[in-house]
């Protein structure tokens, strides 16, 4: 067999890793325009950013797998795909293929802002927007990071120094919408960056160097755009698969074409834990879709069944999440002290996510819990912690 | 350079060089040696990159934070010299350093 691979992401390389170790009978051609060897993405961020460490560090897949001899990598970007005739097109050239995996990934959403000059205006998605934003950073005085997602926060966390005033503008009416009231304010309490919600802007103006925005001007020698992400479906659409919202898939990564797989951030498909269809952004979905893709080409097939998790580093403060929940479900806390906190997501008395700050056995707890049945919030409550009832379930 | 004496899960001895300021994960990871899953890549968040030292290098080590020994209680059979790979540190004094990777991350 013959298998074409779209992208170079975190996805992409499980599924090669997966592939080599399951000694995969047939040809691997994974097509990354990018001209870096596969990087991983989360660092670039976090450590990676305050760090004067090279991009070796960041190298995504083994030497003896990114080497292997069943692998061909192409670096170019792919412009089209034909699943009926097993075509892969690029500018260059056509490839012929009996399989198709999408793991294009996503993309940083783009605002127009009118009069922001282009070279302070910045993305951190690829190892190239981070390695320019360390280039320019020294030279800033006054960053402004428009978003409200974790990474916003991560890169005031990672950005801090005494020379530099940070701000962090978001459109919506809070921050952090996809964890609890509660987590998002500790979140919020330990960043040094000035914050402020329900932001209209305008356009930049040059003179004064700031954003002109309905609350007054915001001053700005570097402007960061962490406003979320888009996902790259346009190949797929071009071929009647999938939406701007993602490529949809079943439980095995298949679409609906039979030459076709779906893998990682792109792919839409039925989140067993959650009871319905979403599109998740998080290492552990890129992880887990490669994993059940590895294992259906390979003729073992298994269906998807994962329980998601997360985690983001915020300056001193480690967030980690057990399950996934929807953005309205209830928060009840745990524990909250000075130093760690825990707040579970519910709906009803079902338990649909943990979130733990400074909590990593809290955190483990829930997702042994999670892999072994559903868990009651009252169960929780009685026992005090999710440490506590893991222990009391295992006696 | 100096190197690392890994044992794999298949008991396979490897010899991993390193570049002293790096985890040991970073060292392994690039070399392949089997067995370390890391998912999270390195973030202290996953507890698959468990492996277990040579007690015998216990003095020039430093021990693990309270976050790393959570993460590690939750590991398959930890043992008083288990370590997430990803939070050891190495320099040249660890040359030789001897470890074994956790039969199991799950």
């Amino acid at each position: 067999m013959r298998l074409g691979i779209i992208g170079a992401g975190q996805s992409s390389c499980t599924l090669i890793a997966e592939l080599v170790r399951g000694q995969f009978e047939g040809e691997i051609l994974v097509f990354n325009g990018e001209l870096n060897r596969p990087y991983q993405r989360p660092p670039l961020s976090k450590s990676w950013l305050k760090a004067t460490a090279d991009a070796n560090t960041l190298s995504l897949l083994p030497e003896p797998i990114e080497n292997h001899g069943s692998i061909q990598w192409v670096k170019e970007w792919v412009t089209s795909i034909h699943p009926d005739n097993g075509e892969l097109r690029t500018e260059k050239a056509s490839y012929q293929v009996d399989h198709i995996v999408l793991a294009t990934g996503t993309r940083a959403k783009q605002l127009t802002i009118e009069g922001l000059p282009i070279e302070i205006e910045h993305v951190v998605r690829t190892l190239d927007d981070a390695e320019r934003l360390k280039k320019h950073i020294d030279h800033a005085e006054n960053v402004t990071i428009i978003g409200g997602s974790f990474l916003a926060f991560e890169l005031a966390a990672s950005l801090d120094h005494p020379d530099r005033s940070i701000r962090i503008v978001a459109r919506g009416n809070r921050f952090l919408p996809q964890v609890s009231v509660k987590t998002a304010d500790r979140l919020l309490g330990s960043t040094t960056a000035s914050t402020q919600v329900d932001v209209q802007i305008d356009s930049y103006d040059a003179k004064s160097k700031s954003l002109t925005t309905n609350h007054g001007p915001v001053p700005a020698d570097l402007v960061i755009i962490a406003a979320g992400a888009v996902p790259n479906t346009e190949i797929a659409m071009r071929c009647g698969l999938g939406t701007e919202d993602g490529i949809a898939t079943d439980l095995f990564m298949q679409t609906p074409h039979p030459k076709v797989s779906a893998i990682g951030e792109v792919s839409l498909h039925h989140q067993p834990h959650l009871g319905r269809s979403e599109r998740v952004e998080s290492i552990s979905e890129a992880n887990d879709s490669a994993t059940t893709c590895a294992k259906r080409l390979l003729g073992r097939p298994e269906p998807f069944g994962a329980i998601p998790w997360f985690w983001s580093d915020q300056g001193q403060l480690k967030l980690q999440i057990a399950g996934l929940c929807a953005r309205s479900d209830d928060e009840t806390c745990l524990i909250s002290n000075d130093f760690d906190c825990v707040v579970i997501r519910h709906c009803g008395d079902r338990v649909t996510a943990v979130e733990a700050i400074n909590g990593a056995r809290e955190f483990m707890a829930a997702r042994r819990l999670f892999e072994n049945g559903a868990i009651s919030l009252s169960a929780l409550v009685e026992a005090g912690s999710v440490f506590d009832l893991l222990q009391s379930s295992r006696s | 350079m100096p190197q690392l004496n890994c044992i794999d899960p298949h008991e396979q001895v490897i010899k991993v060089k390193f570049d002293p300021g790096e985890t040991i994960l970073q060292a392994t990871y690039r070399a392949g040696v089997v067995g370390i899953l890391a998912e999270c890549g390195g973030g202290c968040s996953c507890a698959t990159c468990h492996v277990i030292l040579d007690h015998t290098w216990d003095g020039t080590l430093v021990g693990p934070s309270t976050q790393e020994a959570d993460m590690l209680s939750f590991a398959v059979d930890p043992t008083p010299h288990s370590r997430l790979a990803c939070q050891v540190e190495l320099s040249d004094k660890h040359d030789g350093l001897s470890l074994t990777v956790a039969k199991r991350q799950y």
